[in-house]
């Protein structure tokens, strides 16, 4: 443990909580998110000028903007209040403070855990003790077998340091710019850690690219930044674990995702999420890619109270691809809005969106999704497939899908169904012995089996854990 | 842009009652027109799709001041029905069938719904009321709308008793033409138990009109509604079509076909709330869009909380003829309740490549062979349609169009 605990220290841990002080004395004095605060963040950071300045910018379009209250059939934003947003990301300190031992975490994380079967050394990593150690190491080892080949993977606050001319140039400029919408804009104002990875051109990069402990390594990792990109001809998979439940203090998570996916190259970016439930989970998650490139998004919505969140690829080149592969489970209290969107910008562009959500105990699921084909995309082609089983009758699903076709020789089809889990299906299963519990995990389990084939094995696993155990009532 | 600068100076509290006066209504329609008259400027336009940078349909462009005009009202209208049934003009109704209007008149769609379902409450001059009463199937109500005035504000009030049933067909054509004309319909249809309607509409009005349709249906349980819904005629048409299965058991179907060539611009919705036990829908909705022609297509099937045992379906289909047209579309599925069997689908596309040239590799002129692609494509539909003379009229007015076409 001495040694964990040295390691510790050789970080900049330190230095956060100093800053925490600085930030507790600030947010007294001015509550909100003021440009004080903003300044102190980048201050910290050691931020060259050019990153403050884009903060500021983005801090000045974000209090110009209206919340996005006005989609039909949303979540309800009105418990978040964006005024107390800087104040939020206190507790997240003041609980790494407080929690150094694994028995202090609220038994609700640890029985997940447990239930999980996470090992210990995860155990402590995902509860925030060992997080920096363990992902240091992670680093190293990643670094140690890729630098020779050029690629980079760093935490994002180190890539403005070491590369700023790569990061000044795609961060939040093209992909996903503060303008965006309402929360991108705060995310710009306020980032803080996440990964860069960087794969230089005809470089393939074997194993998945992970950053499963990245999120709780950081005192601010509410509002984790990813940037990757992929070179022309290079080919990457990453994956975001955000897969164990956190503390029951957030209220925000803000990410934002860039993905720049080159000629030829092609980028998987995989998440299973499972944020506490009281977390609103409002991202802005996107990928521009370049002629033949190739743009995969898999991901698992488990938790939060309230998500909204449409991973967005924008097929600028001939020839560009794009395939999601989206899974959401609402349990009680919570409402999972999620989609896919898609530009089809360039002629020959390819995307397929395979949506499956499941509710139950008043849960609520939605599939909003935007297929745009613009004029001009000739032979491009998109199907959509939503499906949603629902346990119960406190449950509710609904699917949203737009599209928008200004091209005529085009192939576009969505379908969508909607049931409840077949009394048959379930009297079959019980007829051959099974209990009713046992039954219906079953045939969930068969219900997101093309989502699971899609992740590693490990992923994969927790996922359908996740996914039993909310069967079972059991989480949080 | 709001809706309150949207009322225009020349619409006063005299003329609406000038309207009510000269169809000798009573006094709780005149209130409820001058209610719907004041209530203009707090109102919003229609809901429209709204995506990222865009809005579907812009009903802002419609510009009022110069398209309504009140006082200034022209038509030829045919109301004909069997005698077993009462098929009235508006004016005979006030007179004959008070308390029916009394009971029913805005109980399906509210009147202060939006600023123009209120426009057209505040100002309508002429419609048609079909009683049917109890075990009587009435066949062949025949409406016949042209407009020959710059605007003009109809409605429809269709009650059927207990176990009777209806067909009607609706036709709004121009007649004089003028520029541009703006047309407004509302029709409300309470379907009592164990009823059928079957509601045909074939919209054919000038290319020049601007048109405002909204048609909504109540059924009672085992009450089936079946709407019919053609649009060819307009620049620009909103139109909504739906029902609400109230009772037990009910059912609707909604066919919708159209056909926007030029600059035509149709924003259709088709919706069903399934809001009682046992209800089934059935939406089935088939287009082409040619030209610089744009659809936009709503289709939600709501079903509440308490409808159990829900079967609902729908399927919407465009077919894009040219380059420039386009073809907007959302199929939206609102579920509250598990016990539901739901699907939509939706497709764009244009006429396959392979069926064209094995119909030339055949010897069919391109050309012609093109034509029965749409024409077979509009087929599906055409069998939903159980309305023979519409079905009749339709096919026809789709070839005449295909003819047209270079």
């Amino acid at each position: 443990m001495s040694s964990e605990q040295d390691h510790l220290k050789e970080t900049d841990t330190e230095a956060r909580f100093e800053f925490k002080k600085e930030q507790n004395a600030a947010v007294k004095s001015d509550k909100g998110l003021t440009e004080e605060i903003i300044r102190m963040i980048s201050e910290d950071k050691d931020e060259p000028d050019w990153m403050l300045e884009r903060r500021l910018r983005a801090l000045k379009q974000y209090q110009n903007m209206p919340m996005p209250t006005d989609w039909p059939g949303q979540p309800d934003l009105s418990e978040l209040d964006v005024q107390e947003i800087v104040p939020y990301i206190r507790p997240d300190v003041d609980k790494r403070e407080g929690v150094d031992d694994w028995t202090e975490l609220p038994d609700e994380i640890k029985d997940t855990f447990d239930k999980l079967g996470i090992p210990e050394a995860e155990k402590n990593a995902l509860s925030g003790v060992g997080a920096q150690y363990e992902s240091e190491i992670v680093y190293q080892n990643m670094q140690e077998q890729w630098e020779e080949k050029g690629v980079i993977f760093c935490n994002m606050d180190e890539a403005v340091r070491e590369h700023p001319e790569l990061v000044k140039e795609y961060f939040m400029t093209t992909c996903v710019p503060p303008s965006d919408n309402k929360f991108a804009a705060l995310h710009g104002a306020v980032w803080s850690g996440g990964s860069f990875v960087y794969v230089p051109e005809d470089v393939t990069v074997e194993m998945p690219v992970q950053a499963y402990f990245r999120m709780n390594s950081e005192g601010m990792g509410q509002f984790e930044h990813t940037l990757i990109i992929a070179e022309p001809g290079s080919e990457v998979h990453y994956i975001e674990g955000c897969s164990a439940p956190k503390y029951g203090t957030h209220n925000l998570h803000s990410g934002g995702v860039e993905v720049f996916v080159k000629e030829d190259a092609h980028v998987q970016y995989s998440t299973v999420q499972n944020w506490s439930k009281n977390t609103f989970n409002l991202n802005t998650k996107r990928a521009i890619v370049e002629e033949n490139g190739t743009m995969e998004w898999v991901s698992g919505s488990m938790g939060s109270k309230a998500t909204m969140l449409y991973p967005c690829s924008i097929l600028k080149g001939r020839g560009a691809t794009d395939t999601h592969i989206t899974i959401a489970f609402a349990g009680k209290g919570q409402n999972i809005d999620t989609g896919a969107k898609v530009y089809h910008n360039a002629p020959n562009t390819k995307s397929t969106i395979e949506s499956k959500s499941i509710s139950k105990d008043g849960g609520r699921t939605n599939y909003r999704g935007l297929v745009h084909i613009a004029d001009g995309a000739e032979n491009s082609s998109t199907a959509v497939e939503c499906d949603a089983l629902m346990f119960d009758n406190e449950s509710t699903s609904d699917t949203m899908p737009y599209m928008e076709i200004e091209e005529s020789k085009v192939d576009v089809a969505h379908e969508a169904t909607v049931g409840k889990i077949g009394d048959e299906d379930i009297f079959y299963l019980q007829s051959r012995g099974l209990d009713d519990d046992d039954a219906k995990k079953m045939i969930v389990a068969g219900f997101i089996e093309p989502i699971t084939e899609e992740l590693p094995i490990e992923y994969a696993v927790e996922l359908n854990r996740l996914i039993e155990l909310e069967m079972e009532g059991s989480l949080g | 842009m709001s809706a309150g600068t949207q009322v225009h100076a020349n619409l006063t509290e005299e003329q609406v009652r000038e309207i009510s006066e000269g169809l000798d209504e009573p006094d709780w329609l005149l209130e409820t027109r001058l209610e719907a008259l004041e209530a203009l400027s707090g109102l919003d336009m229609p809901d429209v799709i709204r995506t990222p940078g865009r809005n579907w349909t812009n009903l802002h462009e419609l510009d009022f001041e110069s398209l309504v005009d009140p006082l200034n009202v022209a038509e030829n209208k045919d109301q004909v029905g069997p005698d077993e049934a009462d098929v009235l003009p508006w004016s005979e109704a006030v007179d004959e069938h008070e308390e029916l209007l009394r009971e029913h008149f805005g109980s399906v769609v509210d009147p202060q719904e939006n600023y123009l379902t209120a426009l057209s409450t505040a100002l309508f001059s002429t419609g048609t009321v079909i009683y049917v009463p109890e075990g009587v199937d009435a066949e062949d109500v025949t409406i016949r709308t042209e407009q020959n005035s710059r605007s003009l504000f109809n409605y429809t009030l269709v009650v059927t008793e207990e176990s009777s049933s209806v067909t009607i067909l609706e036709r709004q054509s121009t007649g004089a033409e003028q520029d541009e004309q703006y047309y407004s319909g509302i029709v409300e249809v309470v379907a009592g138990e164990n009823s059928s309607v079957q509601y045909g509409s074939l919209q054919n009005l000038s290319e020049e009109a601007y048109n405002f349709a909204l048609k909504r249906g109540d059924a009672d349980t085992y009450a089936t509604i079946n709407w019919i819904e053609v649009n060819l005629g307009t620049q620009l048409t909103k139109s909504g079509v739906s029902t609400e299965l109230n009772g037990d058991s009910s059912e609707t179907q909604i066919v919708g076909a159209f056909y926007g060539h030029n600059d035509q611009h149709f924003d259709l919705d088709a919706k069903v709330w399934h809001r009682a036990e046992h209800t089934t829908a059935d939406l089935v909705t088939r287009g082409v869009t040619d030209d610089i022609a744009r659809s936009v297509y709503e289709g939600v099937q709501d079903v509440g909380k308490d409808a159990w045992d829900t079967s609902s379906y729908q399927r919407e289909n465009t077919l894009m003829l040219s380059d420039e047209s386009e073809a907007d579309a959302s199929p939206k599925l609102i579920i509250n309740n598990h016990d539901t069997e739901a699907s939509h689908s939706a497709t764009v596309g244009q006429i396959d490549r392979e069926d064209l040239l094995y119909m030339t590799s055949r010897g069919v002129d391109p050309r012609a062979a093109r034509n029965m692609l749409v024409e077979g494509f509009f087929v599906p539909v055409l069998e939903e349609i159980a309305v023979d003379e519409l079905r009749d009229d339709l096919e026809e007015l789709v070839a005449a169009r295909l003819r047209q076409r270079n």
